[in-house]
């Protein structure tokens, strides 16, 4: 099943003199379940990408179809309201709320959705003992390691029960032990959830973990490969 | 949820947080001390127009107000007493004559309200007795030949009754107040010597002290030195019904003072009986009757006075309010003045508080922007702004009320004395020490008002987070 559906999608900005083509004619479907990489040289339009993907940004031209409906069709409010019940975000600055624990970070999406505080309880504990915090569910985020914090919000993107999950760069700011470790648990819930993750690197140790690399070179795709054991 | 998160942003920079609380603290303690002091005069100032001038509805014969003759008595008289007796409303009144007199001592004299009583039923209705002058005799309760007055301590000083005079007595109380040895030597000089009026003291005391023992002991030795003259005898002289002039002399028995000077110095309580006649009126001829009655509502008393109004359409019935509308007025308006207090102080802090969430605001910008990415509403960022200036502003307000009404029920009990100022105060009919009060629903009042400002002040730190795009919010470093 068709989860994200990308036709011709632009994006030109043209504040300055000449008109720069960040995003210029993406067209591509990512399926229920892939695990895609989106690479491509710093400038490349990757960030602008993923933006048009998750309702922040607005296409020049072109559409993205995300289960079904149109994200051009959305107003302000509601494109707030789809962002909210349908697509998790991982920052490349881990971006918690500050001010709350691990759990209460992961709940806070949930919250917005008016879940009961009984399923919010119970599903934060387990999302965050997925992705192995299950010890630190009540520490706030200046207790924990960029590793950890960037866990919290793998944890925090999934409690709504997304479409999918879109990271722009998630490990640009960790090491190499976390960087490994998220993506181990990335891919576990890739393998045992079939959950939809969505994320750019230029980090090859990460593009290697992918199953699907789609490379981007001023913003048009270069190339698009899956790798075996992908279907 | 949001409402947890604003709370606990509250926090987040603590100093800063703190500074904002500590002035709506000071701000708060600051007007709701000053309303408390104020609405604690105004009762004052209320309760003694009530209790101790006027009582809470006069009956008067309404050609006596245009022009107070003796002869303009009320109407039918035994009617209206006994419609008093028998009325639900009333719980007390006393019957006066009164009669515009002129006051004669030896050394000097004045005009007066001679009013003529009936000692038990003036008890009940006005609290002039409880405010006689320490040494300075009874309420008619002491026995004479005389026919007895008792005066107020400023007719007394007009009438130069009230002496001063440095006795042996005056000189051992003296020295147990510790005024040094220095000073108490150049007292001897004017020592035993009576002066007749205070300014003559003062001029005496001026010319023996120097100006630093004249600004520290002065007012105790004026205040240990005056005394009334026992046994002091004033002579009425006044329009009798039939338009000659008759005179009385009268013994003073007590000298008495109130909060208000002109008060005092318009009245002089004699008993009835000894009066009525020598003024050619009968036993029966008043001229203001007094009522306190049961309920203290305005609206009950209002409700009585047209009653009696309809029932007795000859005389005139004025309420408290009517009969001193200075005081009328305050009790009807002050509570808005607390209120405007409130207000301009409230309205110069929301400057600090504003800045405050502005900064609050600037440094989380990034924040604002992942909240709405993943998913908050505008109307939520907003509503979460502005619960946290709420919260702000509410802590410092709530400590501020505390520490304010502690200030209040502490003072209200001790009072406050101004009397370094109490001439002026006096004069005009309010007392120097102040016993300050306030309502409950005050607070409550507060705590709306500080509600709105706090709304208000969010509205500018909120607009600029809602006018944030999240993608620009994010790429921020
Ligand atoms: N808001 C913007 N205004 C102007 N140019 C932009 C803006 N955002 C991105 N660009 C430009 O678009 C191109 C693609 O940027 P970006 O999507 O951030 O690439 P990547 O994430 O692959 O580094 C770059 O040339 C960048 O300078
Ligand atoms: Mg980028």
């Amino acid at each position: 099943m068709k989860v994200i559906e990308i036709d011709n999608l632009k994006k030109t900005y043209s504040e300055s003199e000449v008109e720069v083509h960040a995003v210029n004619g993406v067209t591509l479907d990512i399926e229920e379940g892939e695990f895609t990489a989106i690479v491509g040289p710093s400038g490349s339009g990757k960030t602008t990408l993923l933006n048009m993907i998750g309702g922040l940004d607005i296409p020049t031209s072109g559409e993205v179809i995300i289960g079904g409906s149109n994200m051009n069709h959305l107003n302000g409010s509601e494109l707030t309201d789809f962002r909210k019940n349908n697509i998790g975000f991982v920052f490349q600055a881990y971006n918690l709320i500050p001010v709350l624990t691990a759990k209460e970070n992961t709940e806070f999406v949930m919250k917005l959705q008016g879940k009961s505080k009984v399923e919010c309880e119970k599903r934060s504990k387990e999302l965050l003992e997925s992705v192995g915090l299950g010890e630190r569910i009540n520490a706030r985020p200046n207790k924990m390691s960029g590793g950890q914090q960037q866990r919290v919000a793998v944890a925090r993107a999934l409690a709504s029960k997304p479409k999918f999950v879109l990271a722009d760069e998630p490990t640009a700011n960790l090491d190499s032990k976390s960087t490994e470790t998220l993506l181990d648990i990335m891919e576990k819930l890739n393998k045992e959830e079939n959950i939809t993750f969505v994320f750019s690197t230029h980090d090859a140790r990460v593009v290697k973990k992918a199953r699907r690399v789609i490379t981007l070179e001023d913003g048009k795709i270069l190339s698009d490969v899956r790798k075996n054991g992908g279907e | 949820m949001i409402a947890s998160i604003s709370w606990k942003n509250v926090w987040r920079n603590k100093t800063r947080s703190a500074v904002v609380i500590v002035a709506v603290t000071l701000g708060t303690v600051a007007g709701v001390f000053v309303a408390g002091l104020m609405n604690g005069w105004v009762a004052q100032r209320i309760n003694a127009t009530i209790y101790t001038e006027m009582g809470h509805l006069k009956i008067q014969n309404p050609n006596f107000l245009v022009n107070e003759e003796t002869q303009y008595s009320i109407k039918p008289i035994k009617d209206l007493t006994a419609y008093l007796d028998n009325a639900e409303e009333v719980d007390a009144y006393s019957k006066r004559s009164k009669i515009m007199a002129v006051a004669a001592t030896a050394r000097a004299n004045t005009g007066i309200m001679l009013k003529g009583i009936n000692v038990e039923n003036e008890k009940q209705v006005s609290d002039v007795y409880t405010k006689l002058m320490p040494n300075a005799g009874t309420f008619f309760e002491s026995k004479s030949r005389f026919p007895q007055v008792v005066i107020s301590n400023k007719t007394a000083e007009m009438l130069r009754i009230k002496n001063y005079r440095i006795s042996e007595k005056v000189m051992d109380s003296l020295k147990i107040l510790e005024i040094p040895q220095d000073g108490m030597a150049k007292l001897e000089s004017i020592a035993n010597k009576r002066f007749i009026t205070k300014k003559k003291f003062e001029t005496a005391i001026n010319e023996t002290w120097t100006k630093s023992e004249i600004e520290s002991y002065a007012p105790v030795l004026i205040k240990t030195a005056a005394y009334f003259q026992p046994r002091a005898k004033i002579t009425f002289s006044f329009t009798r019904t039939n338009g000659e002039i008759g005179y009385q002399t009268f013994q003073v028995c007590g000298v008495f003072k109130t909060a208000n000077t002109m008060f005092d110095q318009m009245s002089a309580f004699v008993k009835n009986e000894d009066l009525y006649a020598v003024a050619g009126l009968n036993a029966n001829q008043f001229h203001e009757i007094s009522i306190v009655t049961k309920s203290t509502d305005f609206k009950d008393i209002k409700a009585f006075q047209s009653k009696l109004s309809k029932a007795f359409p000859e005389q005139n019935f004025m309420t408290w309010k009517e009969l001193a509308p200075d005081a009328g007025m305050l009790s009807d308006f002050m509570q808005i003045y607390y209120y405007i207090i409130m207000g301009i102080i409230f309205f110069a802090l929301a400057f600090g508080i504003i800045n405050t969430m502005l900064m609050a605001i600037l440094e989380r910008i990034k924040e604002l922007g992942m909240l709405m990415a993943i998913g908050m509403k505008k109307l939520q960022v907003f509503a979460m702004i502005m619960l946290e200036t709420v919260f702000l502003t509410l802590t410092g307000s709530f400590i501020g009320m505390l520490i304010g009404g502690v200030l209040i029920s502490i003072t209200s009990k001790t009072g406050l004395n101004f009397s370094s100022v109490e001439e002026g105060f006096e004069a005009i009919g309010w007392s120097a020490i102040v016993y300050p009060n306030i309502e409950l629903s005050f607070f409550f009042g507060v705590t709306i008002l500080v509600i709105i400002v706090a709304i208000l002040s969010s509205i500018i730190p909120a607009r600029k987070a809602l006018k944030l795009k999240p993608i620009e919010a994010l790429r921020i470093e």
